[in-house]
């Protein structure tokens, strides 16, 4: 990992302002993706993770604001171009996909409309230019008959075509970054898997990084080769897919990776982390994960934990990570 | 989408049937002698003889089974028979045809401030949601709504007529009635505004534009208030909806986003009001017809309710009911226009 990353991300604040308050939807959010790979953004809901994603893109709407931090994409900072040149960034440079293919394409427009819309766009083609491409990338991702299905509206499709046609979508201008938002949650397993499948070859073919946000362990081994965990805004561990699996250095990871079920130890009662995720008006003081920590010490209430590198590459944001060491997950 | 509309028009005579059979079992409640007495000027129905009496009878099937009265009942109205009206003095369908191309005037000319410009506010308080226009407007659909209509249009008949002498009541004013009831006026479409452009007398359009103005504005400014908020709040879901974050992703304009991904289906919702509404101003519109002191279909009907003018309102129930299974037969189709689910779906 000598390269220069492709996007870094530094400190990065979002924060909600509401009637009963401010909601710090994000607070301080740092990472690095490098060309060609893959980050992993895991969480449960309302971690964060979404919002750090539309942060990126600058796609939230007006209650949300930017408090801090920068989105560097190729040493451009994206927190500060103007609407306009970010325009040309989005769905361009950095596209995105969203989890519900079913509500996020337009219904009275056809799929072959929708696609050809961004490529019009970015890349000044004509339009019987644009629906050729269209039809290439429909057969690309999958989808029998692309000449009919190009003049299909979304509810003529099923629920994974639908979501391979976002993705023919969100190639088609081919973007350095692809951001996926949960793309495989609402999809049937036998669906999830071949879409995962999918997203990988064509990030090979296309050499592009791919941010994958998703609260699903599964996916992220699957996906992944680095992996940032967040909890209630923050993120709490940063490292490997390797070293995150197999030597957790956070208690929440460590409570993620055991509540995943398991078919090789027999008659397990599935485990869950004890309580929820904090009222984001309203965090612990402290480490924000103490209320729900197996491990917690009286400390963790008066800390405001900082990401440490524990080993080359690997971070976590709990001071006493060493309780772990030897803690097999379970 | 031809198909979609071939099906519909195939419906479109058996609902029309079905109104058939409707208006003419409300008539039938009369009993034969008030129904009798509904078709003959009242004037003359005094003097008949027992053997015109009968004669009649035999016309309309009142010795007849209900088939056969329904039969010739129908026919008849197929012939524009429709009785003859006490209110009107005339044939109930002469009384009507008189009134509808006043009416159907009024109606086209405030389509479009009523409708495009009520969708228009919507929109443009939707998307500068809680800035100023946003309350702006908010604030004047309020005062609209709360106003009844014969208080706003009375204000509108007191400030522009009374006190500034701009928007006199009437259909037109009494000059151009001599023009108009002269051999050299030729009537083409039987709308006055466009029959006086034909005729190339402009003084005449703008005539009876001037008498137009009032009623419009009293209209528009009720009904936008409905309108408005429909659309305010149609377009207000569809902006939150996530193809719109799609459309923002892939870098478009926000104008586009709003004018092509977000308008077309936030007017979904707002076609079923937005078209009602059309339905209403050909319909007539009693008020402001009254307000206005207006020749029109509204007042007429209304008239003939108080004065229980059978045949009228019998006549005019027939109208209002085919055109409003024709408005909806055309919002109908609009919809499947709009929205590719129904058509295909």
């Amino acid at each position: 990992m000598n390269r220069e990353p492709i996007l870094q991300v530094k400190d990065l604040k979002t924060y909600f302002y509401t009637e009963d308050g401010i909601v710090k939807a994000v607070d301080g959010v740092s990472f690095e993706l490098y060309q060609g790979e893959t980050l992993g953004i895991v969480g449960e809901s309302g971690s964060g993770k979404s919002v750090t994603s539309l942060t990126i893109m600058r796609l939230l709407d007006e209650k949300a604001r930017i408090e801090g931090g920068e989105v560097i994409f190729k040493g451009k900072e994206l927190l500060k171009l103007s609407e306009e040149e970010m325009r040309k960034i989005r769905g361009n440079d950095i596209a995105m996909i969203f989890q519900e293919p079913m509500v996020a394409l337009n219904p009275v427009y056809t799929i072959g409309d929708q696609i050809m819309e961004a490529i019009i766009l970015h890349q000044k083609v004509k339009e019987s230019e644009a629906r050729k491409i269209a039809i290439d990338l429909l057969r690309k991702v999958g989808i029998p008959e692309p000449e009919k299905r190009v003049d299909q509206y979304p509810h003529q499709l099923s629920g994974g075509m639908r979501q391979r046609a976002m993705i023919a979508m969100a190639l088609s201008c081919r973007p350095q970054i692809l951001i996926a938002d949960e793309p495989t949650t609402a999809l049937d397993v036998t669906i999830q898997a071949q879409i995962l499948e999918l997203m990988k070859e064509l990030q090979r073919e296309y050499g592009m990084a791919l941010i994958m946000i998703t609260h699903d362990m599964g996916v992220i081994a699957e996906t992944a080769d680095r992996v940032a965990v967040m909890y209630a805004g923050k993120v709490v561990e940063y490292g490997t897919v390797d070293e995150i699996f197999k030597k957790p250095k956070h208690p929440y990871t460590y409570a993620l990776l055991s509540s995943i079920p398991r078919l090789d130890v027999e008659k397990q009662e599935l485990k869950s982390i004890p309580g929820t995720v904090p009222d984001p008006l309203n965090f612990p003081p402290g480490c924000r994960f103490h209320p729900r920590c197996d491990f917690a010490k009286e400390e963790c209430k008066n800390i405001d934990p900082e990401l440490v590198e524990v080993s080359p590459g690997h971070y976590t944001a709990c001071p006493f990570y060493k309780v772990l060491e030897g803690v097999e997950v379970k | 989408m031809t198909a979609y509309i071939i099906r519909r028009l195939l419906i479109l005579p058996l609902i029309l049937l079905g109104v058939t059979f409707i208006i003419f079992g409300m008539m039938q409640l009369l009993g034969p002698d008030k129904l009798l007495a509904a078709y003959v000027n009242p004037n003359v129905f005094d003097k008949l003889s027992d053997e015109e009496l009968e004669a009649l009878k035999d016309k309309y099937g009142l010795n007849d089974p209900l088939v056969v009265r329904y039969g010739k009942w129908l026919n008849g109205v197929l012939h524009g028979d429709l009785g003859w009206s006490v209110v009107g003095k005339t044939y109930v369908s002469d009384a009507l045809m008189q009134r509808i191309p006043h009416t159907a005037e009024l109606a086209l000319y405030a389509i479009f401030p009523v409708v495009g410009v009520g969708i228009w506010l919507g929109i443009k308080a939707a998307v500068n949601r809680d800035k100023f226009i946003d309350h702006a407007i908010r604030i004047f659909a309020v005062i609209g709504w709360s106003f009844p209509d014969f208080v706003f249009g009375l204000f509108v008949l007191m400030i522009f007529y009374s006190m500034l002498g701009w928007l006199p009541p009437g259909n037109f004013s009494n000059w151009v009635e001599d023009i108009i009831k002269s051999s050299d006026f030729h009537y083409i479409t039987h709308i006055l505004s466009l029959d006086a452009l034909l005729n190339g007398r402009f003084d005449i359009f703008w005539d009876v534009i001037r008498h137009l103005i009032g009623p419009i504005i009293t209209i528009s400014w009720l009904w936008w208030a409905y309108l408005l908020r429909i659309t305010r709040s149609s377009m207000l879901e569809v902006l939150n909806k996530e193809y719109i974050r799609t459309a923002r992703a892939k870098g478009l304009d926000e104008k586009v986003v709003i004018n092509k991904h977000a308008k077309r289906n936030a007017l979904i919702p707002v076609t079923t009001v937005g078209g009602a509404m059309i339905i209403n101003l050909f319909a007539g519109t009693v008020i402001v017809e009254v307000i206005f002191n207006r020749v029109g279909l509204g007042s007429f009907v209304a008239q003939a309710a108080t004065q229980l003018d059978y045949a009228a309102i019998m006549g005019g129930a027939l109208f209002y009911s085919s055109i409003l299974v024709i408005g909806n037969l055309i919002i109908d189709i609009l919809y499947a226009t709009i929205d590719p689910r129904i058509r295909l779906g």
